[in-house]
């Protein structure tokens, strides 16, 4: 197949009205010529009629109706609480259709891959004797659990839920970033941020013919059950929350709500007999799945972190026993690890046989001599990353820090190099956002979600990370970050060949 | 069958919910009693603020800040306010329970009593601000009824506005007759009472204008009609309570569901005469005190109820 030139071609030649001049980086709406692209074609017109009052209107009720259904974070004050909502940009982010087919085959590659690693990884280590990775890489990253080692996964699949960031580089390319397959979140913006868009530019939404992501909530359902169909019939499943002050509580009881499944704590339920069971009104009841929106640490405090209060103790038992699936997978995080990325092509080669259909982005191990070197030599173009950390934090972007920044950094590398890896700087692409009524351009990733049970799917659509600062490249909501909606284009039927004894 | 905790937030939801419309109401009349240079505006005020266990204070400026620390003081968990932040609190622990529906419209409550904006909305026309809470309240209920399932989850959130109804109403009675001193309230106290018990126009169509402390208490205690009488919440708190507890292999000794009935039996066969002879305030009291049982009864049957006993064979 060709390289997906949609992307790369414009309908028009140079806008006279361009809302902003594309920079170095690659940028969704415009080509390097100022043109607009073929599939942002409608959506350009679109904004062109719309005055700014139009657009800042459309753009109030919008957050005003995120405030209202309680999209929302609190924060707490001296005289009043304050519910804020995430940054929330309307103009949707569109990727055609071939273009995404190849995400969604890279996706799935991706993720089998991982799973069988992580299948071998607790089972028989043979990628290890292998000697494909360095054994204390894996053994001693801090996600592996040793309690995993033997321990029967249906289907393999580890990783139910991932959530992989992918980034677009300088030519255009997809590329991995990184994988989530711990307890990735944001999947409930992908969803509210549809539902605003398609009242937002109903027009245009239906004009360009966009994929739909609603069945995303009966497809995590279906292979929740089916991590636990080989041995219970129509198994109850739960989502397990931190509780109503966890920074993503909107998104546990989005996804209860929408799977029509209980939402529990720690608190609800009940280990007996290495069974798991939730305290009804009327007595105990069973639980077959629990789709968990805790970490390894606090699910259970009897074989983790002892003083975690939001898991229950003696879950990992009754997970051992076989008597309930937990999702994700305890250790899970050992193939998402910042050092194991750097692998993931090898590893894709390892259990299938193929190559990596999307790259990786180019990664130093400071925990090798050479590189480690490399890096402090070129510590003002780089992007050091913690292994162990995430959510933006731990990390110096070279090219923005001070020197004084830079001298820490590489003093804290120094002392313990195993710990981090870094990346060449690079350019996200950017997209068209509405900044105080205007159109301007900024950074965005893209995180689309995978599921795995009996089979692996993945949904056409992602949540579209924004760098709401100008010129920033970091698109973490902690950070300033914030999010729109993603248009995957459903295939141009026109352009397909006709089904034999189809008539005109 | 539900979560027993989503049942006992649920049933909070609705005892927050009733006491935020109750408070609000109370300190609407009181404001409103101000006006009139009447010995009148003293008395409702007397018996609001004794009706929510405050103190009596004098001034006419200080009922102003009575009502306003009423509606929206953060450090009484009591207050409008902070009884508006309870409700909306637990329906979030609850929020894949309870219908987008009622979310929203407890949610839109809670961001106009909570945010930056309240106190001068308060202070701009404090009528118009309580008015806007009561009907908003209002819709939410509407909301419950015409939007979520009746089943479990509902029969828990409207058993908790009926017991916290039936207390509510009789502290009101309690603060306004419960001295056995039937005659010392003026016209315009009577109907300030008959106001704060939100009964004011389905009186009149009972009773016409003649407004009597015996009337009251008979159509505020045992009005078959009327969904503010306690006899009516007792009716239903029965109804509910014998519905859910009919699920339920009981072990226990509470039985909340024959506190109920024999709470309601006692409200259907007392009569007015018998309670002239008696005082009202006997009988308020221990319907008080029944609804707190009641109240404990389901949380140890329900929610807090030892495991030892459900365990599967």
């Amino acid at each position: 197949m060709a390289e997906p030139r949609s992307t790369l071609e414009t309908q028009t030649p140079p806008a006279a009205e361009a809302f902003y001049r594309p920079g170095v980086a690659f940028d969704e709406m415009y080509a390097r010529d100022g043109g607009v692209r073929n599939h942002y074609g409608v959506m350009h017109d679109r904004l062109t009629t719309l005055s700014a009052e139009d657009l800042a209107a459309r753009q109030s009720t919008l957050e005003r109706s995120f405030l209202l259904q309680g999209i929302t974070f609190t924060v707490y004050g001296a005289e009043a609480t304050t519910e804020r909502i995430i940054p929330t940009d309307l103009i949707p982010r569109i990727i055609p259709s071939q273009e995404w087919d190849k995400v969604e085959a890279g996706l799935t590659q991706r993720l089998r891959a991982l799973n069988m690693f992580l299948a071998d990884i607790y089972g028989e280590q043979k990628i290890l004797i292998d000697g494909l990775l360095p054994r204390e890489l894996v053994l001693g990253a801090p996600s592996y659990r040793r309690e995993m080692q033997h321990l029967h996964v249906p289907h393999k699949a580890y990783a139910n839920v991932c959530g992989s960031d992918l980034i677009r580089q300088e030519d255009g390319q997809f590329a991995v970033l990184e994988d989530n397959l711990r307890v990735p979140s944001g999947v409930s913006y992908m969803l509210a941020n549809r539902d605003a868009s398609r009242r937002t530019f109903p027009g245009s939404f239906r004009a360009a013919s966009v994929r739909p992501v609603e069945r995303y909530p009966d497809l995590l359902l279906a292979t929740l059950k089916s991590m636990a169909e080989e041995w219970r019939p129509d198994p109850q499943v739960v989502v397990l929350t931190p509780g109503v002050y966890n920074s993503a509580y909107y998104e546990h009881a989005y996804l209860a709500r929408l799977m029509g499944v209980p939402l529990v704590e720690g608190r609800d339920l009940v280990i007996h007999e290495n069974m798991v069971y939730m305290r009804m009104t009327t007595g105990l009841q069973r639980v077959d799945v629990i789709y968990r929106r805790v970490d390894d640490d606090y699910i259970d405090p009897l074989t983790f972190r002892r003083d975690s209060s939001l898991g229950v103790g003696g879950l990992f038992n009754a997970y051992r026993a076989g008597n309930v699936m937990i999702c994700n997978a305890p250790g899970t995080g050992v193939a998402d690890d910042k050092a194991v990325y750097a692998y993931v092509p090898e590893i894709i080669r390892y259990y299938l046989g193929e190559d990596a259909i999307l790259p990786n982005i180019e990664t130093f191990l400071c925990r090798e001599p050479a590189q480690l070197s490399h890096v402090l030599d070129n510590l003002d173009k780089l992007v050091v990353k913690a292994v162990g950390a995430s959510g933006g934090y731990g990390m110096l972007v070279g090219p923005h820090a001070s020197r004084k920044e830079r001298e820490d950094f590489a003093a804290a590398l120094r002392a313990d190099p195993a710990n981090y890896i870094a990346q060449p700087t690079i350019q996200l692409s950017t997209a068209p956002c509405l900044i105080d009524g205007k159109v301007e351009t900024r950074h965005v990733d893209l995180r689309p979600f995978i599921l795995s049970g009996e089979k692996i799917v993945v949904t056409p659509g992602a949540l579209t990370r924004v760098a709401l600062r100008r010129g920033s490249l970091v698109v973490n909501s902690s950070q300033g970050g914030g999010s729109k909606d993603t248009w995957i284009l459903a295939a141009n039927t026109e352009n397909q060949p006709e089904p034999e004894g189809a008539s005109a | 069958m539900m979560l027993a905790r989503v049942a006992d937030s649920l049933y909070w939801v609705g005892r927050y919910v009733e006491r935020a419309e109750h408070v609000s109401r109370l300190a609407d009349v009181m404001l409103n009693a101000t006006l009139d240079r009447s010995n009148a505006a003293n008395q409702t005020a007397r018996i609001a603020l004794g009706a929510l266990g405050d103190t009596v204070t004098a001034s006419e400026q200080s009922l102003y800040d009575a009502a306003r620390v009423l509606t929206l003081d953060l450090d009484d968990a009591n207050s409008v306010r902070m009884t508006v932040a309870s409700a909306r609190e637990n329906a979030r622990q609850v929020r894949d329970q309870i219908t987008t529906e009622m979310w929203e419209r407890l949610n839109l409550l809670y961001l106009r009593v909570t945010g930056d904006a309240a106190g001068r909305a308060f202070d701009r026309g404090s009528s118009a601000f309580l008015h806007e809470v009561i009907a908003d309240l209002h819709l939410f209920k509407g909301a419950a009824d015409s939007t979520m399932s009746h089943g479990e989850g509902w029969r828990f959130l409207v058993l908790g506005m009926h017991i916290e109804r039936a207390q509510l109403v009789a502290r009101l009675l309690k603060a306004a007759f419960g001295e056995g001193d039937l005659g010392g309230n003026d016209h315009v106290t009577l109907m300030n009472v008959l106001r704060m018990g939100c009964a004011l126009e389905p009186y009149l169509r009972t009773y016409t204008a003649e407004i009597e402390p015996r009337h009251i208490l008979d159509f505020l205690l045992f009005g078959e009609e009327f969904p503010r009488s306690i006899r009516f919440s007792t009716a239903r708190i029965e109804e509910h309570m014998a519905e859910i507890a009919s699920h339920v292999a009981f072990a226990g000794r509470a039985r909340p569901e024959r506190l109920a009935g024999r709470l309601k039996a006692r409200l259907e066969f007392t009569d007015l005469e018998e309670l002239e002879s008696t005082g009202a305030g006997a009988l308020l009291t221990s319907v008080m005190g029944d609804c707190s049982r009641i109240h404990e009864a389901i949380y140890q049957t329900f929610v807090a109820y030892p495991l030892e006993m459900r365990l599967p064979a």
